[in-house]
């Protein structure tokens, strides 16, 4: 299946290749005591970025631990590279990396300990790749790991994720915990990948960070896909909460009238509106107006979750 | 927290760090077992020839005696047997091949290191068969150092005992230590709990040394004998009889087993969960 793939604002766009990296058909994983994933179906194209959503206990890790064939579904195939996970376990794993959701490491190896290891592993590669990467992230490599902030583990997680090029990396919540510089620097490294032409499986809880980096969302909520979107579409139909004071204003029935804007509240002296799509209208015709302030927010996942649900539902 | 002393670790394989996680560990027990050797030895002068242990030995009832591997205590075997194989090396091999054992796999999963552990190309059995390596040479270097302590303190305080009987039984001791570490490591592999794994491996030892023993007493318990590692280790008597390949080739057996019943289900499982 060849997608056609949208790159995110500012890069240039992608040729996808023949061949999906990652499929997985009607997938059901039920654990003892309930939660778990049922019939998930998703696939992604080699060279696409696909962030996969969803709030926490939706189901992200345990589809991805399925991914890497360290749990194993009830019932659905899942194949990488068009290889069967379970049959071609160890070929494949030639060819991911992985960073864990809940990361675990060696924590009385230093990072250099940790890392060569790896590489033995691996049977390649080169110390001289994986120093480039420890000096992107400025690893500290000759302390014990149990001796690392939080933050400086999860860049030992990604630099053994990211080491020897995989073809397709695995991420999960690659971001959560970090402070926003580390972030940066972690959104950085995917795109740079996705430019190479690699393929990222990434899971988030926050919308903002999948829409920067994917192509493509998946939402996941209580172990079901309820949709995959192309990025430009979602942020199109995005959410945005605006509050504003005017200094002197219109009546707010008049912006109700503006294209994209919802609900419309006058709250004490603000004025409250849910904007979906493009917030281009309602800033043309605020122009107008002198303001004594304006404040833009995104949604909270939830609510973004619902706007795009009930507005798939009107589409099908 | 900087050690810019230490050098770091080059570790190659899974049963390299497997190895390196327990290298000060077992260097305490291989220390622990030298010192037990030590003592016992320290103490043989005083007892070699000595007519009021032997008769001691001799009044106390006979089921007594058996049970507790004493016969012939003023002799170099005797000693031997009594002191150190009847049960002391061979319990604190076999508790220190089940604490490591059953951490081996399961620690990986409890500790949550399965994941990237296993995001490297390498396969389950691999990972169980490595590991299975690092405790069986752990092991044999943990009786090894007692081995050695022993054959070169025997000579300094002239205990007599052969070359063979002393080797066969430090090579029993060894092997029975595996069979129960093995044990532990299958049932932390089976159900990624180092806990279980533990306490399952220690009622298992426990119970087949109270079958060997008991049934040096009670009639109708000896021709359950066989069922019991600890009788092919020490009950037939390394000391007195040497390498006896049967009774070797069944604890080698029970590991083989025990190692393919470890590859089979940790193949099958959902890790980590
Ligand atoms: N090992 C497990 N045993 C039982 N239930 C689990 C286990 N792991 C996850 N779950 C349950 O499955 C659901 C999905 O969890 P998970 O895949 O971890 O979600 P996410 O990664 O999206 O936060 C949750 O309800 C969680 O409680
Ligand atoms: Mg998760």
């Amino acid at each position: 299946m060849v997608l056609g793939v949208t790159s995110p604002a500012g890069t240039k766009p992608l040729t996808a290749r023949p061949g999906s990296a990652v499929a997985l058909d009607r997938v059901t994983k039920q654990y003892r005591g309930g939660g778990g994933i049922e019939e998930v179906s998703l696939e992604v194209a080699a060279g696409e970025v696909f962030g996969f959503l969803g709030p926490n206990g939706a189901g992200k890790t345990t589809t991805i631990r399925l991914l890497l064939d360290l749990i194993r579904p009830d019932t659905g195939h899942i194949s990488l590279f068009g290889l069967d996970v379970r049959r071609d376990s160890v070929a494949i794993r030639r060819r991911v990396g992985y960073l864990p959701g809940d990361l675990a490491l060696y924590d009385h190896l230093t990072a250099r300990e940790l890392l060569t290891h790896f590489c033995h592993l691996r049977g390649g590669p080169p110390w001289e790749s994986v120093q480039v990467l420890v000096d992107r992230f400025d690893l500290d490599l000759d302390r014990p790991i149990r001796a690392l902030s939080k933050g400086n583990r999860q860049k030992v997680g990604l630099v053994q994720a990211l080491m020897g090029q995989p073809e397709l990396l695995i991420l999960d919540e690659p971001t959560s915990g970090l402070d926003p510089l580390v972030q940066q620097q972690v959104h950085a490294a995917i795109t740079e990948a996705a430019e190479e032409g690699r393929t990222v499986f990434l899971s988030s809880h926050v919308l903002s960070e999948v829409g920067r980096v994917a192509h493509r969302v998946g939402l996941i909520r209580q172990g079901r896909v309820i949709a995959v979107k192309r990025v430009d579409e979602l942020r199109d139909r995005s959410l945005h909460l605006v509050d504003v004071q005017f200094v002197d204003g219109p009546e707010p029935a008049a912006l109700a009238t503006i294209p994209g804007v919802g609900t419309v509240q006058q709250r004490g002296d603000a004025v409250h509106l849910e904007v979906t799509g493009s917030l281009d209208p309602l800033v043309r015709q605020l122009s107008r107006y002198r303001l004594r302030d304006l404040s833009v927010r995104e949604p909270d996942l939830e609510e973004s979750f619902l706007n795009l649900y009930e507005a798939g539902h009107a589409l099908t | 927290m900087r050690s810019p002393d230490r050098r770091p670790a080059e570790l190659h394989s899974v049963f390299e760090r497997s190895f390196h996680e327990e290298r000060r560990a077992l260097l305490g027990w291989a220390a622990g077992l030298v010192a037990l050797a030590v003592t016992m030895l320290a103490m043989y002068p005083t007892i070699r020839g000595n007519q009021q242990f032997s008769q001691l030995f001799e009044s106390y009832p006979k089921a007594f005696r058996s049970m507790f591997g004493i016969s012939d205590y003023t002799s170099g075997p005797g000693y031997l047997r009594a002191e150190v194989f009847s049960l002391t090396a061979p319990l604190l091999l076999s508790i220190f091949a089940i604490l490591w054992g059953s951490d081996l796999v399961a620690g990986e999963e409890q500790r949550m290191t399965i994941d990237v552990l296993m995001a490297n190309p390498i396969s389950r059995s691999r990972v169980v068969l490595e590991k299975c390596a690092a405790l069986v040479i752990g092991t044999a270097i943990a009786a090894g150092s007692l081995w050695l302590a022993l054959l070169v303190g025997a000579r300094a305080v002239h205990l007599d005992v052969g070359v063979a009987e002393l080797s066969a039984a430090a090579f029993a001791s060894w092997l029975v230590a595996t069979v129960f570490g093995t044990i532990a490591m299958a049932i932390g592999a089976a159900t990624g709990r180092r806990g279980v794994a533990r306490g399952i491996g220690a009622l298992v030892a426990v119970t087949a040394y109270l079958l060997s023993s008991l049934a040096e007493i009670v009639r109708w318990l000896q021709h359950l004998r066989p069922i019991s590692p600890w009788y092919h280790a020490i009950g037939v008597d390394p000391l007195a009889n040497g390498f006896q390949p049967v009774h070797l080739l069944v604890l080698g057996g029970i590991v083989i087993v025990t190692v393919l019943l470890a590859v089979v289900s940790f193949d099958r499982r959902d890790l980590g969960t």
